[in-house]
This record gives structure tokens, sequence and C-alpha cells, in this order.
């Protein structure tokens, strides 16, 4: 089935509602009106508004409410209208539903998706990156999908897995790419990275819609004769380590390229994880490249500075190709 | 000369009603049989900063009877709060000595309330309780062994020491969340016990307690707001202990009666004395009945005292102590006590046999306690994530909806 990014969320929660009548949805304006970015669209028409409820406008009411439901059996998928606003949520997350299981044995198998990024003028509070604030935090799984196939492949494992998941989608990517997505196919187990472009030269590491900047940088620098390896992570917590750790032995050289701001950012964790594991391999310093430490700006010309670029990316690649 | 305006007709308080949810007057239900306030004077004595208190003390009414409690049920809830009672004159001791891992919380003077609010649940209700809420833990089933071993953090306790304190729960038998130590956000979790249980046809009653401190967070306001919006089976037992840690509660509210919050989420409110069981136990029967019905979230809010420090360490020399006398004169337990004997339920004989039969059942369990050992660190790190150890069932009744 020809999907959109969007579509193909869309597309994973049908499914999962279809096959599993413990799987319902929660959220602002998700009902009647489809969502913001229209992921529910239609929903409530085929499962009614028991199954597709709208909220008040209470973030920690959702997720605690998510939280509690999941107690009695129930999968519930919330969706916060820009995943800015999961810092109104952020003790029911990272000290209720992160914390349950170790403390006292209770699973607590909910998805929290939304939109993420930048790249669309929408400011300091509609454009975030908040996967840090729950990589920091142990319990949690953080899922960021790059592809329609993945975004679909993944949220089926995110609704099934028995932890708290955030579920991050780039809104950039949600009509801008489209793919053939087979709906029958099985669910991506989380924690896995995937090559998404097989090269000899160097490695980069990225995520989210930094995939597609670096799946099209890569194009045109092999016309120039460098061959990149593009290792898309799909899953933020748990790291796929053994992945990371392959790519920079066949390439030998590695440049972790992320959207999120640079301190704290994921990359220095890839660094720390690489110089453990990979110390002898590596035949050129570590790069990264991110965004610069800043909330993220509103005005076109000011987000474009700020957001890593396709020309930037090329400058660090061929830089660091030279070693 | 301008025409007098008629008056227009009011609308009948149905209607009225029907349209703003309730009246603010019809939904407040005052059990208490006097009517206290206690505002604090703050003033200066000596440089220092104090709280002054001039209301008397009086001796307290009786107690208000109910129907809905049989003999054996009374004495039931007499028996949990003075297990509950002599359970942690345990714990200080057992702190005294040096066994316990942190601090202890207490509920003196609470007992009344957090044992017979939790004796109004069904088996199929859920609850969750706050620190303070250990009698609930013995009417829901857990021994008073349990409780120790989280104080001490032995390897036997509920959470296998990963967690102190009354931060466990049991998910399958006895159907109690752990709370976790931020006030608040317990509340939209229990709603969203209801909500769920609703979804696979079943209609229960979620209670949980805050205290007058707990109350100002704005995930309360966003936990029964959603309960409300819902009508989900939410039983709030606001405990107004006068005090939050050192803050007295006209520093928290510029409102006496907490309760009076249920008018502005359209839903029902009971005030009762905290220090008669009898009350708590009414209210929160007629909240847990409405929640079985799907009639919506209930707030109770009991008054009461915090009858020791925020915990063993704070010697609570911020409270005037007058008001802590008055308060004496309200110890639950004496009050109970009063009314199963002039109901001729409770003999003297009777009484003593009891609290010797606790004391023996207590050393027992205290004994118990010490002889878990303390946890090794082998699984530290393991549990973090449920990699299928749990399979989380739903369990529908008649058609999911
Ligand atoms: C959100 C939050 N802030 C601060 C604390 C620290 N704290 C623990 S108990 C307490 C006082 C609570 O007072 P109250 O809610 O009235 O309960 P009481 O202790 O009187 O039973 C405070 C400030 C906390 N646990 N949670
Ligand atoms: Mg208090």
């Amino acid at each position: 089935m020809e999907l959109t990014f969007v579509d193909a969320i869309r597309q994973a929660l049908i499914e999962e509602m279809r096959r599993d009548p413990a799987v319902f949805l929660m959220g602002e304006d998700i009902g009647v009106y489809g969502g913001a970015f229209k992921a529910t669209a239609g929903l409530v028409d085929e499962f009614g508004p028991q199954r597709v409820i709208d909220t008040p406008l209470a973030e920690s009411a959702i997720v605690g409410a998510a939280i509690g439901a999941s107690y009695t059996g129930m999968r519930p998928v919330v969706e916060m209208q820009f995943m800015d606003f999961v810092a109104c949520c952020f003790n029911q997350i990272t000290n209720f539903a992160a914390k349950s299981h170790y403390r006292w044995n209770a699973p607590v198998p909910i998805v929290i998706r939304g939109p993420v990024g930048g790249g669309v003028h929408g400011g300091p509070f509609h454009s975030q990156n908040p996967e840090m604030y729950f990589v920091h935090t142990p319990g949690l799984k953080v899922v960021e999908p790059a592809t329609p196939g993945d975004a679909f492949g993944l949220l089926l494992a995110a609704i099934r897995d028995n932890n708290p998941v955030l579920f991050l989608e780039h809104k950039f990517l949600y009509r801008r790419l489209k793919e053939d997505v087979a709906i029958d196919a099985p669910p991506i187990p989380l924690g896995r990275a995937k090559v998404a472009r097989p090269g000899r030269d160097l490695s980069v590491i990225t995520y989210g819609a930094m995939v597609q900047t670096a799946l099209a940088t890569a194009d045109q620098l092999a016309a120039r004769g460098i061959e990149v390896e593009v290792l898309d992570l799909r899953t933020l917590l748990p790291l796929d380590c053994d992945a990371i750790a392959a790519t920079a032995r066949k390439t030998s050289k590695v440049l972790i390229l992320h959207e999120d701001t640079r301190t704290g950012g994921i990359a220095g964790e890839i660094t720390a994880i690489l110089q453990e594991r990979c110390f002898d391999d590596l035949d050129g310093p570590i790069l990264r490249l991110t965004s610069g430490d800043a909330p993220v700006p509103f005005s076109p010309p000011l987000e474009e500075a700020f957001l890593p670029s396709a020309q930037a990316l090329a400058n660090h690649i061929e830089r660091l190709a030279r070693f | 000369m301008p025409k007098a305006r008629a008056a227009r007709p009011r609308p009948a308080a149905a209607a009225l009603a029907r349209r703003n949810g309730q009246t603010a007057a019809a939904m407040v239900t005052d059990l208490r049989r006097e009517k206290l306030r206690f505002d604090l004077r703050e003033t200066r004595r000596d440089g220092k900063v104090v709280y002054e208190w001039e209301g008397r003390v009086t001796d307290p009414p009786p107690l208000r009877e109910t129907a809905a409690l049989s003999r054996d049920q009374a004495l039931a809830i007499y028996r949990f709060m003075l297990m509950n009672r002599i359970m942690e004159q345990q714990l200080e001791n057992l702190y005294k000595q040096g066994q316990v891992v942190g601090g202890v919380y207490f509920g003196l003077g609470q007992e009344g309330c957090s044992v017979a609010s939790a004796f109004a649940l069904g088996p199929d209700d859920w609850m969750a309780p706050m620190i303070r809420n250990q009698g609930s833990l013995l009417v829901r089933g857990f021994a008073p062994r349990d409780v120790m071993m989280q104080y001490m953090a032995k390897s036997g306790s509920p959470t296998r020491g990963r967690d102190g304190t009354s931060h466990f729960g049991d998910l399958e038998k006895r159907r109690m969340i752990s709370p976790i130590s931020m006030l608040g956000d317990l509340i939209p979790v229990m709603a969203g016990v209801c909500l769920g249980e609703r979804m696979q046809g079943r209609e229960v009653a979620a209670m949980t307690w805050i205290g007058d401190g707990g109350q100002s967070t704005g995930v309360f306001h966003e936990g029964v707001n959603f309960a409300a919006a819902q009508r989900l089976g939410l039983v709030l037992v606001i405990e107004n202990n006068l005090w939050a840690y050192s803050t007295p509660l006209q520093r928290q509210v510029r409102i006496t009666d907490l309760a009076v919050r249920a008018a502005g989420y359209g839903i029902p409110a009971f005030v009762v004395d905290g220090t008669d069981p009898l009350q708590v136990y009414e209210a929160c029967r007629q909240a847990v009945a409405r929640a079985h019905a799907g009639g919506g979230p209930t707030i109770i809010e009991a008054k009461l005292m915090r009858m020791k420090g925020h915990a063993i360490h704070d010697p609570a020399s911020y409270v005037p102590p007058r008001l802590l006398e008055f308060w004496r004169r309200r110890d639950p337990i004496v009050r109970f006590e009063g009314y199963l004997t002039l109901k001729g339920w409770l003999g003297e004989s009777e009484r003593t046999r009891l609290r010797a039969e606790i004391e023996v059942e207590m050393a027992a369990e205290r004994a118990a306690a010490e002889s878990s050992p303390m946890p090794t660190p082998d699984d530290v790190l393991e549990g973090v994530y449920c990699e299928r150890c749990h399979h989380p069932t739903p369990h529908f009744q008649g058609r999911p909806s």
C-alpha cells in the first residue's frame, strides 16, 4: 500500500486497533477532527468515541490515565499534539511510567506518540526534539523512524511492547515521504538500527529526518568517489550498540548527525560507545554535526542557519574522508 | 417613570443543576457534627515567626451513627485501626533501633480515615495509598511485615528492596497501585484505571488520597477534571490535616473547605470529620456506590490533624501546642471505642483481649520482617524493562465497547 509517513502511522494504528481490542487512543482533537496532523483521521468513525477519545487539554491527565488504563491490561496510545508539550507530563513519564516495572513489577504498555522536529518554521515551542530527556531515563524506550515503512513496522512493535515507548515522528516527513508499505509485514523489532545505505569510506550515524539529509548527501558524494554508509538508528533507547560498532569497524570513520541540539545530544553517547568498543578501529576523529545549543528560532533564515544543513554535512564528510 | 423590569423567572434548581453539572450548594454534603475552623495567627515571639491558635479546646461530640455498618464490620474497622497504630509503634521502635533505612511516616490520628475509607471498597475496586495510609494497606490484605520490610529495605519486601515506605502495589490480587513520591500524580492514574475497566465492561471505584498540600498541584486539577469529564469512578479522599510538612493550610489556599473545589468540576463532595470513622465510611460508601453506578467521581474532604511531625525526624515545633491538644481529644481510636462501648459491641475485656492479640501478632510480624535478609545486588540492573516477563491481559466482559 502506497503510504505517506503520516498515513503509515495512521495505518499502523488502524491495524493494531483491529487486531487487539485492548488498543485505544487518547489525545487532544484526535476524534472528530482526526488530529492536528490527521494521524487519526477517520478513526473515530471506525472505532467509536470510546476507543478514540478526545481528552481535556491536560497532558499529565492524558498520560496518567494511560498509565492507569495500562494497569488494567489495556494498551493505550496517546498523542501529543506536538511533542514539545511532552514537557507538561514529564513527571508521569519519567517517574510514574518509567520506574513502575523496576519498582513493583508492574509493566506499563503505553505509547506516547507525536510530531517532533524543525524545518517547518514552528518556532521554539513547536519544533523541538525532546528525545534526550527520555533517553536519559531507564525504563523508557525511545523510537524515531525515518521512513513510512519503518514508521509502520516500528509503531506496531511499540504498541505490542510491554514498556512505555516514546514514538517520535518528524513532522517534516509527514507528507514529504511516500513509499510502498507492506501492511501485512511483521513488526520491526525495537532496538535495531538499519543500514540505510551501505558504503565503505565512512559512516554517518543518524536518525529521523536527518536520515533523508544523509542519504541525499551520500548520493551526491558518491559521484565524487566517496562511498558513505548511512546507519539509521531507528531506536535511541535502547541503542543498537552492535550496529554502531559494526559500521565503525567497517569504515573506520564516523560522523554522527542529529537535528537535536549539541550538548547532551546522542552524539556524545555514541562517541563514548565508539571509543569504548572501537578505539583501535578508528582512522579519524569522531565528528558530530548537530543543531547549535539554542532554542529553535522561528524566522526561516534563522531556523535554516540553526539546523544542520546538507552543505555542512557534505563539508564534514569531505573533511573526515581526507583522514 | 421607567417601568419596573419584571423579574426574570429563575430557572428551576434542577435545570440549573443540569446545565452546570450541579450547583455548588447541592454538591457538598457536610456530615460533620462540629464545624470547625482553624485560623492560625502568624506572630512574632522572641524574634521568631510562630503560629498561634486561639480556638477553644473542647470535647468532641459523639460519633455520627450510620446504619450501613454491622457490628462485625464496625469491629473489623476498629481492629484495623488498632493494628495501624500498633504497627506504627513497632515502626518507631525499629527506627530507634537503627533497623529502618531512611525515615518513617506516621498516620497517627488519621487511622480512622485510612481504614474506614479503604473499608468501603469492594474486591473489584482499586486503590492507591499515600504515605500516611498505612491502615488502608492492612484493609487491602497486606501484612504488617510487608510494611515493615519496605521500611527496612529487606529482600522480602514487596518491592524486594527497590523502593521503600508504602511505595508498593499488587495488580493481580489486591488491585493496588503503587504511589510515587510526587504528590498528585496518582489522581489521573486512578482515573485511568476506571477508564480501562470501563472499556472492559466494568464500572469500578478507584480510591486514592491526597493531602491539603498535594491538592495544590496542577495534576490534581488535571486528574479530577479528567475523571469528571469522563465520568470515571474516582473516589478522592482529601485528608485535610491542616499541615503540609511545615506549611499551614492557610498558606496553601484561600478557602477553608477544600471540598468546595468539587463545584468547579461539576461533581459532588462530602465534608467529614476525619476522626470519625463512621462518617468517613458513610461518605466513601456513597462515593463507591456512585462509581459502581457509572455516576462519576466524588471528592471527600476529611478534616483531621497530623498528630506527629511530617516524618520521624520532624518534631513539628511549628504546630501550636493547643491545636494539638484540641485534636488529642479527638483521637479516632478513643472516639470509636466510646461508640462501640456505648453500642454494647465492645466490652472492657474484649478490648483488652483484642489489643493483646494484636500485640502478639505484631511481634510475630516484626520477627518475620527482621529475619528477611537484605537484598543481594546481583540483579540490581535487572527488571528495568518488561521483556515478556509479564503479560498484561484485559478481561473483557460482554462485547468490547
Ligand atoms: C509534587 C511534590 N512536591 C513536593 C513533595 C515533597 N513533600 C512530600 S510530603 C510534603 C507535604 C505534603 O503535605 P500534604 O499533602 O498535606 O500531606 P500530609 O503530609 O499532610 O499527609 C511535601 C512538600 C512531594 N512529595 N511531591
Ligand atoms: Mg497535610
